[in-house]
């Protein structure tokens, strides 16, 4: 489901998209899956940070995806900080 | 050629694959291909299926490398290896350890190398879209090349000493470069085969990345100019006398 908010890509090269929360779970339940999350608790946590980020996305009208990813690692730590980690650092492995 | 010039050039070969080991573009590849395979609920076999073609590519292109160097130094100067050239390898071998110490990974958070963007982001991507044994393969041959600017310095010595050794010695030498120079990645595919996760294997490798970089500019510093002295200095003093 995509939300009026654009989100500015990576170093400005690629287009602004917009907000789209069935995207962001799956990257959080695809981070969570990579650290060896139990499909159960990576749902969990996936629909549980995508809520709370889509509560703090709604009242701004432009997010760069840097601050998308920390906003969501800041949320996921509570469930999941190995997860957490992974999704905040998995940009900058290479 | 003496036994202990047999065991002195070894020792060479070997400090050159530990420095080639130090070096950490394909770990990280190997790291990024696992967690995307994981992150799309890849079954474990499939997994070790992915984990061995890579290692196996970065393998091949790690024997392939050294022995066609080997090779070509072999053809070029089929008697005495020219002082020129040994000076040339040690110097560039110098620089590159300077290099390693001054730039090997990027100012910002994580492992981010020193390395084209291009060819960054072209293994990310590779990395994310392999889904077959055979594309892990290609993707460990083309890591190992990523990393050429920096590997070539420990291989091109690697085989210049390699090839003043008898055949059956240079067999050997090659495979104590590739066993040695790849002990890390084989490592980390066991521990990812083995269930460990990704988080902590990368927390490990953040949290040591200047040692490791100190260690791989060191090392190649050492290595000019040890052989540098053994091969020039010394040769053209015995020539002298």
């Amino acid at each position: 489901m995509g939300l009026a908010v654009d989100v500015v890509k990576r170093s400005g090269r690629r287009k602004t998209e917009m907000f789209d929360t069935d995207k962001l779970s799956r990257s959080i339940h695809s981070a969570c899956l990579s650290v060896r999350t139990p499909e159960g608790q990576a749902e969990s946590a996936a629909s549980h940070v995508t809520g709370l980020v889509t509560l703090w996305i709604t009242q701004k009208p432009a997010v760069t995806s840097n601050d998308l990813r920390r906003q969501v690692a800041y949320h996921l730590h509570r469930y999941h900080p190995d997860a957490a980690y992974y999704y905040l650092h998995q940009r900058s492995i290479l | 050629m003496t036994p202990v010039d047999t065991t002195i050039s070894l020792s060479v070969v070997l400090l050159a694959g530990l420095i080639h080991a130090s070096f950490q573009l394909s770990i990280s590849v190997l790291t990024l291909m696992s967690g995307h395979a994981l992150g799309r609920k890849t079954a474990h076999h499939r997994l070790m299926d992915l984990i061995g073609g890579y290692l196996l590519g970065a393998t091949v292109m790690v024997v392939l490398l050294l022995a066609f160097i080997a090779y070509l130094f072999g053809a070029l100067f089929p008697g005495q290896i020219p002082s020129i050239v040994w000076v040339v390898s040690c110097s560039a071998a110098i620089g590159v350890g300077v290099s390693i110490w001054l730039f090997y990974y990027r100012s910002q958070l994580g492992t981010v190398l020193w390395i084209p963007r291009e060819f960054a982001r072209h293994l990310d991507s590779r990395a994310k879209s392999t889904k077959s044994s055979a594309e892990s393969f290609s993707l460990g041959l083309t890591s190992i090349l990523s990393e050429i600017l920096f590997v070539f310095a420990p291989i091109v010595l690697a085989a210049l000493v390699l090839i003043r050794l008898t055949p059956d010695m240079q067999l050997l030498g090659i495979l104590l470069y590739a066993v040695v120079s790849l002990l890390p990645l084989y490592i980390i595919g066991i521990l990812i085969s083995g269930g460990h996760k990704i988080s902590h294997i990368q927390r490990w490798r953040e949290r040591n990345k200047r040692f490791l970089q100190f260690a791989a500019g060191s090392g190649l510093l050492m290595l000019g100019i040890y052989v540098y002295v053994e091969h020039v200095v010394v040769v053209s003093m015995l020539g002298g006398l």
